[in-house]
């Protein structure tokens, strides 16, 4: 790394030597870390802003950095998030998915109608079954349309840009005519509870705490397993303490979430329904208007600081994001699919002639796209309660733009998940940022659209100094 | 563009000729619809195309599937059809003005149909936009005389957005100006998308720590999206209004999450514009159409021609009603509603 490199990557990097090894042994991104900065920059600004126009409990007096506002973001990211993991895959193989929005109104109206016109009022609403169908169904439709599209792709040779064009299109017309244009509402109860908004798919406190530690544990597993194969094909290792550093920032992050998570407590009419239905005695205390806990205060329920309170921690939609990233990175990274698809990517003829069998490799990676967007219908819409065709209209272009500000690479062979997860919190993070500023949408709008391009400009900055 | 649309009327031309005897019998309706997209415009379809086939006219249209291109070039077909009429919805009401003119030109009259645009020679026939505004405003007051009142608008782009706004601000100005309504969010709606809705409510029950009474959405679509977000904090049940008479807000207002639905009755502005169209074909003036009066409440004050209907609240007292117009399924109302609770679902 040149002296250039150091100065364009911001204050984390003004020295040298150390910094310099530093980098080198634990083999961060400086890029992501950049990215990382950058966001938790935006957070600070929006946070002291709206503090600014309406003070409240954030970090900086603002709404932004309220363990509230940060739940809500995570829920707000999971579905975009989500499909951005798959979206890297396809644009590493130098393929693109222009349907993925179109494919989740058809996905999420097919399954809405088979919920609420069919299921429900033959099975009873509310039967188990309903759900399990909706979710099968949801991933199964996904699967199918992204082969196809992978298909046409693959074998027939229509470029993936052609075939997904022609998809965003049509497939939006197949989603107004399964609904005919209504709104099909409400979903199946049980169903609803992948969209984070219903008291049972909030995990809690204590599972909150035990899937950080799996997660945790997790993360150590990786690193210890990664170092062991290294070890056997005789790959340099990074030195231990780099290990014990990158472990230990992997388990914080983690912990650190879980904690602001379990610190959001539940709005307090539920609690106060929740302690009824469970008939648990409310204690006595002094009202505090801005407390989050419930208190009895003569014969009538009030908020207060100190008495009866629950937490939420990980709803379901955001623990399903977290997911997903893992399990893809480790898809990307340690599966032989995964290597392959960085293969192709990086250079198909070669791809081909070491024997990879290129076309099937792109069904999959399509199919894999079409299971992802099938996961993201099923937040969605049990999110809105409702499925519509106009939901997931315009995602491929936030799916994408996610995919590229987290330096997923348009030319092909390079971009990493967890980057394109930092890219879509980012972008969200300026959507929800200035919505709670009441600024517009067009300001939005504008702001998303700059940070895109700018990102990419820093990125080629960034590489063409590196070389 | 001149060359296409000589080439086009050309083609018409030709066409017309063909078909110009079995069409000498009676007059001719189009219609240009912006998008199928919606639900509700079937239903106008369908009414409009009942009435004049039932005086023995023709009906013919074109779907404009959301583009002002594709609507100009929707217009210069149709005209080249040689119609007597034709009844435009516009996507987009300052694009659509050189193809109204065009449509004069040819001494063809036209009619705004549900959406404005300011040509004097177009019969502008709607429901009062302003009056469902009021009503909406109107309805959740009765139940919350003060408190915080939140705005989901619409689309920024759409002349109903602020023609809505305005009714709401008329009721509400007494209360506002007295201190006991306090405007504490007011946002416009990308492209009046649900999600969309949803997401702006949430942040603004994040910004005002819940302190939200009661919640005015312009319309049943973006409803949803702020029951959504209204019930995963435990406050489903504030009054919130919204309007279209959607299905699945009706059910809502059985189930008490909505407090009001206007319902714009699509089947009465078709059959209404559907008249006025044949009674345009048969020469009849502008202004001596039953129901006409001078409007000129739009953006840039053209008085026009106008008919404006009068919508119908649905509210948890009067569901009845869209259940007996055919509107809505006593089911689909009902579903999920505790029974005894609401008269209609007994």
């Amino acid at each position: 790394m040149t002296n250039t490199t150091s100065t364009s990557q911001g204050p984390a990097l003004e020295q040298e030597g150390p910094i310099k090894k530093f980098f080198r042994a634990t083999e961060i991104d400086t890029r992501i870390l950049g990215m990382v900065v950058a966001l938790i920059l935006v957070w600070c600004i929006f946070d002291i802003w709206s503090g600014i126009i309406r003070p409240n409990e954030g970090l900086f007096g603002g709404s932004f950095l309220t363990p509230r506002n940060l739940w809500t973001l995570l829920v707000q990211t999971s579905s975009i998030a989500v499909m951005s993991t798959g979206m890297v895959l396809l644009i590493v193989l130098r393929q693109i998915d222009l349907s993925v929005g179109s494919m989740l109104s058809l996905v999420a109206v097919a399954t809405g109608v088979l919920q609420v016109y069919q299921l429900g009022p033959s099975l009873g609403v509310g039967h188990p079954a309903i759900w399990v169908l909706g979710v099968v169904m949801c991933l199964a439709i996904g699967t199918i349309i992204g082969a196809f599209n992978g298909f046409l792709t693959a074998y027939a040779k229509i470029p993936a840009f052609i075939v997904t064009l022609g998809g965003l299109i049509a497939y939006s017309g197949v989603a107004f005519l399964l609904a005919k244009g209504e709104t099909v509402a409400p979903m199946d109860q049980n169903f609803s509870v992948f969209g984070g908004g219903v008291e049972r798919s909030w995990l809690g406190p204590f599972w909150s705490w035990i899937v950080a530690f799996i997660a945790c544990a997790a993360i150590i597993y990786a690193i210890v397993n990664g170092r062991r194969q290294r070890q056997r094909f005789g790959f340099p290792l990074r030195p231990v303490w780099a290990e014990v550093f990158l472990a230990s920032v992997g388990s914080i992050v983690m912990l650190g979430t879980t904690l602001v998570m379990n610190s959001y407590a539940w709005p307090p009419k539920l609690i106060e329904n929740f302690a009824k239905a469970n008939s648990i005695v409310i204690p006595a205390g002094i009202e505090n208007k801005d407390g989050k806990a419930i208190c009895m205060a003569a014969e009538n329920v009030v908020r207060c600081t100190e008495g009866f309170i629950l937490y939420t921690g990980y709803s379901l939609p955001a623990l399903i994001a977290i997911g997903v990233c893992l399990v893809m990175t480790f898809v990307a990274t340690r599966t032989s699919f995964g290597r392959y698809v960085y293969a192709t990517g990086g250079n198909p003829e070669a791809a081909e002639l070491a024997g990879i069998n290129t076309k099937w490799l792109t069904v999959k990676v399509f199919a894999l796209m079409g299971f992802l967007v099938g996961v993201s219908s099923i937040i969605s819409s049990a999110r809105l309660n409702a499925a519509t065709n106009a939901l997931g209209q315009t995602n491929e272009l936030y799916v994408i733009a996610a995919t590229v500000i987290g330096g997923t690479s348009l030319a092909g062979g390079v971009g990493t998940i967890y980057g394109a997860m930092i890219g879509a919190l980012m972008m969200q993070s300026i959507i929800s940022g200035m919505s709670l500023l009441n600024l517009a949408a067009a300001y939005q709008n504008m702001v998303v659209g700059g940070v895109l391009v700018l990102a990419v400009y820093l990125d080629q900055l960034y590489r063409r100094n590196v070389k | 563009m001149k060359k296409t649309i000589i080439a086009m009327m050309a083609a018409g031309l030709a066409l017309g000729a063909a078909s110009m005897p079995v069409m000498a019998a009676g007059k001719t309706i189009a219609v240009s619809w912006k998008t199928f997209q919606e639900e509700r415009w079937k239903t106008d379809a369908a009414a409009i195309k009942a009435v004049v086939e039932a005086a023995g006219d023709k009906y013919i249209d074109s779907d404009a599937q959301g583009s002002a291109q594709k609507q100009a070039a929707d217009i210069e077909g149709l005209i080249a059809q040689k119609p007597d009429v034709i009844m435009v919805v516009a996507f987009d009401s300052d694009a659509i003005l050189p193809s109204i003119k065009a449509i004069s030109d040819a001494g063809i009259k036209s009619i705004a149909y549900d959406v404005q645009f300011e040509d004097p020679n177009a019969l502008y026939i709607t429901f009062d936009n302003v009056g469902v505004g009021r009503i909406i405003a109107q309805e959740v007051s009765k139940l919350k005389p003060e408190g915080n009142y939140a705005f989901i608008k619409g689309d920024k782009g759409d002349p109903n957005a602020t023609f809505l706004f305005q009714g709401m601000m008329e009721v509400l100005k007494a209360g506002i100006d007295g201190g006991k309504i306090k405007n504490v969010c007011e946002t416009f709606t990308d492209g009046w998308k649900p999600d969309n809705a949803q997401k702006n409510m949430e942040q603004c029950l994040t910004s005002t720590s819940n302190k939200v009474d009661a919640v005015l959405s312009e319309n049943d679509g973006m409803a949803s999206g702020v029951v959504a977000a209204l019930t995963a904090q435990g406050m489903a049940g504030i009054p919130v209004g919204g309007q279209d008479g959607d299905l699945a807000a009706i059910n809502r207002v059985a189930m008490g999450t909505q407090t009001v639905s206007v319902w714009k009755n699509s089947v009465d502005l078709g059959k209404t514009a559907a008249a006025a169209a044949i009674a345009l074909a048969d020469g009849t003036a502008m202004d001596k159409i039953a129901g006409v009066a001078k409007f000129n409440g739009g953006k840039n004050k053209v008085e026009m021609n106008s008919i404006l209907l009068a919508p119908t609240p649905i509210t948890i007292a009067n569901i009845g009603v869209a259940i007996d117009a055919g509107h809505i399924t006593k089911d689909q109302a009902c579903a999920g509603v505790k029974a005894g609770t609401v008269e209609a679902c007994k």
